[in-house]
């Protein structure tokens, strides 16, 4: 199969591992109908397009191409690379024109040592330690941008860092601190434990209509929160959703599922957004 | 005449094992009872099928015969088959006499504590919603939805670690909602010892665990109770009811909890009626702050004309409502 890469068309191969399985459904099927319509259409253009590539091509996208949620606009054409699938940032975003939320990420380590907590407050810049109101010093570093909590077993929370690698540096610089400090600190059984995204989809959603849709998996109570408590089953992630159209989405342990939550989303909002 | 004294019979929970009374010439018809009489009637022909038939209410008294002063038998309190399982007990009361004391002063038969042990917390946390709901006046219904609901929990025992008091609490809740007169969380609050907090935890959790879902809270679903706690006539209560509707119409309000959008309905109102209610007054019996009350009015201000219903009779007009 010579290259056949069309121009102008986004590479979607990350989609392959992911699209399957629980994508949320809603309970009254007002949007699936045209889901399952727009998905059609773009099976069909696929299939007028790919008349010229090869037939296991062509099978793997229909697999592919038709159980991931279809976005208006964006007719994804699976030209396979030479190369093996590798998740790789497209070029252009995932859904046209908005940015996908860049996760923060929230990692452990176990420093492998008691500490006493008062000698590093007093001692260490930067550091605050209020034991009336949190059992734990709250230290801060300026490269990454980051926060630690650190408490006397020995065991570390590091907030804010921006990437794998640098909540993992992050953490090794607190350790360095806390071994400066005389303390015996080691390295062990960092993780990475939770990550935090959160975007625009940049109009006002109908929060009541989308809860009266999916019983099953939302929750807004105006009383207790302005926000509704969206929890998608897959990828297992809890997306906090407000009037204004900012969502935020938590529970991640790995990257792509940010993402993938966030397409899963997207057509589901746009069928709530506010007309006035 | 024969006494009207009525024994109490084992009612055994399975009843399809036992033979079912019918009418022998209606098998097929559903028995009406009597229960004055104690008889099992066919509506169909008049026939009179049992007869002597188990009274299950709260016990009575009988006067058929003036000699006896005293009745001495008891048959204990109503049964309540749907909550307890069948709580058949006897309790043995503190004697009077000298020949219910041993030697040493203690009361010979002391087992006045093992009593349903097996439903007692469910029977005290009963009695904790019973208190509850007659602080705020709430009908039988509602308490009845709410003891259920407690029951189904209490069995489920997913549960089982919260305080009983925070799920009783929460049971109310819903039960409030689902019979369409929800109560705040902070009215909850105000007859419980449990934090709103804890209160809302429960709420989510029951939630889940019995798989139902409740409907969403509406401004229109408080109007009459702040209203009448105010004082407010019926007037002023429709013409809040509509300030609050129109405005969610309009989507003036974005994100603002129905609460305080309708006390802030209730203060336009009443500030454009003859009886002027200060926002410190609605803030407390609606359970808003009162700069909740002052955001949510700046919202719905700049459009009050249209928000006004169109036969309401304004003693202070439109223009000269105060500008907060």
């Amino acid at each position: 199969m010579q290259g056949a890469m069309t121009p102008g068309m986004p590479l979607f191969s990350p989609m392959m591992p992911y699209g399957s399985g629980l994508t949320p459904q809603p309970v009254q099927n007002t949007n699936s109908l045209s889901i399952l319509e727009e998905q059609q259409r773009q099976q069909q253009a696929q299939q007028a397009r790919t008349s010229g590539q090869t037939p296991q091509l062509f099978h793997s996208q229909a697999v592919g191409g038709s159980t991931t949620t279809a976005l208006p606009g964006n007719t994804p054409l699976f030209t396979t690379p030479l190369t093996p699938m590798t998740p790789i940032t497209p070029a252009t975003p995932y859904v046209s024109h908005l940015i996908p939320p860049t996760p923060i990420f929230v990692s452990t380590v176990n420093l492998g040592c008691k500490l006493d907590l008062k000698t590093i407050a007093l001692r260490a810049r930067n550091a605050e330690y209020n034991p009336k109101r949190f059992a734990a010093v709250i230290m801060r570093i300026r490269e990454p941008r980051t926060t630690a909590l650190i408490f006397s077993s020995g065991k570390m929370v590091c907030t804010g860092a921006k990437s794998e690698e640098q909540s993992r540096l992050a953490a090794r610089k607190y350790a360095r601190v806390v071994q400066k400090l005389g303390f015996p600190a080691k390295f062990l059984d960092f993780k990475i434990q939770n990550m935090v995204g959160s975007c625009d989809v940049k109009f006002p959603i109908r929060l009541e209509g989308l809860v009266l849709t999916h019983q099953q998996f939302s929750s807004y109570e105006p009383e207790l929160f302005p926000g509704l408590i969206y929890r998608m089953i897959k990828p297992r992630i809890v997306l906090l959703i407000f009037v204004s159209g900012k969502v935020v989405l938590t529970g991640a342990k790995v990257r792509g599922e940010i993402y993938e939550a966030f397409e899963n989303i997207y057509p589901i909002l746009k069928g709530f957004r506010k007309t006035t | 005449f024969s006494n009207t004294k009525r024994e109490r019979k084992l009612k055994s929970p399975d009843v399809l094992a036992l033979p079912r009374v019918q009418c022998p010439n209606h098998p097929d018809a559903c028995l009406v009872e009597d229960y004055r009489a104690g008889d099992m009637i066919c509506p169909e022909c008049g026939l009179v099928v049992g007869d002597r038939v188990i009274d299950v209410g709260s016990e009575w008294r009988t006067f058929s015969n003036e000699k006896a002063l005293k009745d001495p038998s008891r048959v204990g309190d109503a049964q309540n088959p749907l909550l307890n399982g069948g709580d058949l007990t006897t309790m043995i009361s503190k004697g009077t006499g000298a020949a219910s004391f041993d030697e040493f002063g203690n009361s010979k038969y002391q087992n006045r504590r093992t009593m349903s042990s097996s439903d007692r917390a469910m029977l005290n946390a009963f009695k904790e919603i019973s208190t509850m709901a007659d602080r705020i006046n709430l009908p039988r219904n509602i308490v009845d939805r709410t003891n259920n609901l407690f029951k189904q929990v209490y069995e489920q025992k997913s549960l089982k670690g919260r305080a009983n008091d925070a799920i009783a609490s929460a049971c109310l809740y819903i039960a409030c909602r689902q019979e369409g007169v929800p109560r705040t969380f902070k009215e909850i609050c105000a007859v419980s010892r449990i934090s709103k907090k804890e209160i809302g935890r429960c709420f989510k959790l029951i939630l889940k665990a019995l798989e139902t879902s409740v409907d969403l809270i509406t401004t229109g679903d408080f109007m009459s109770r702040f209203c009448s706690n105010l004082g407010l006539p019926k007037q002023v209560q429709m013409a809040a009811t509509f300030i609050a509707r129109k405005a969610v119409e309009l989507d003036l309000v974005p994100g603002r909890s129905p609460i305080s959008v309708a006390a802030a309905a209730i203060y336009m109102a009443s500030q454009a009626s003859a009886e002027k209610k200060t926002q410190k007054e609605i803030g407390d019996i609606a359970g808003v702050a009162d700069v909740t009350i002052r955001q949510s009015y700046r919202l719905i201000y700049p459009r009050a004309a249209e928000l006004f219903p169109p036969d309401f009779k304004f003693d202070t007009p439109v223009d000269k409502l105060p500008q907060l």
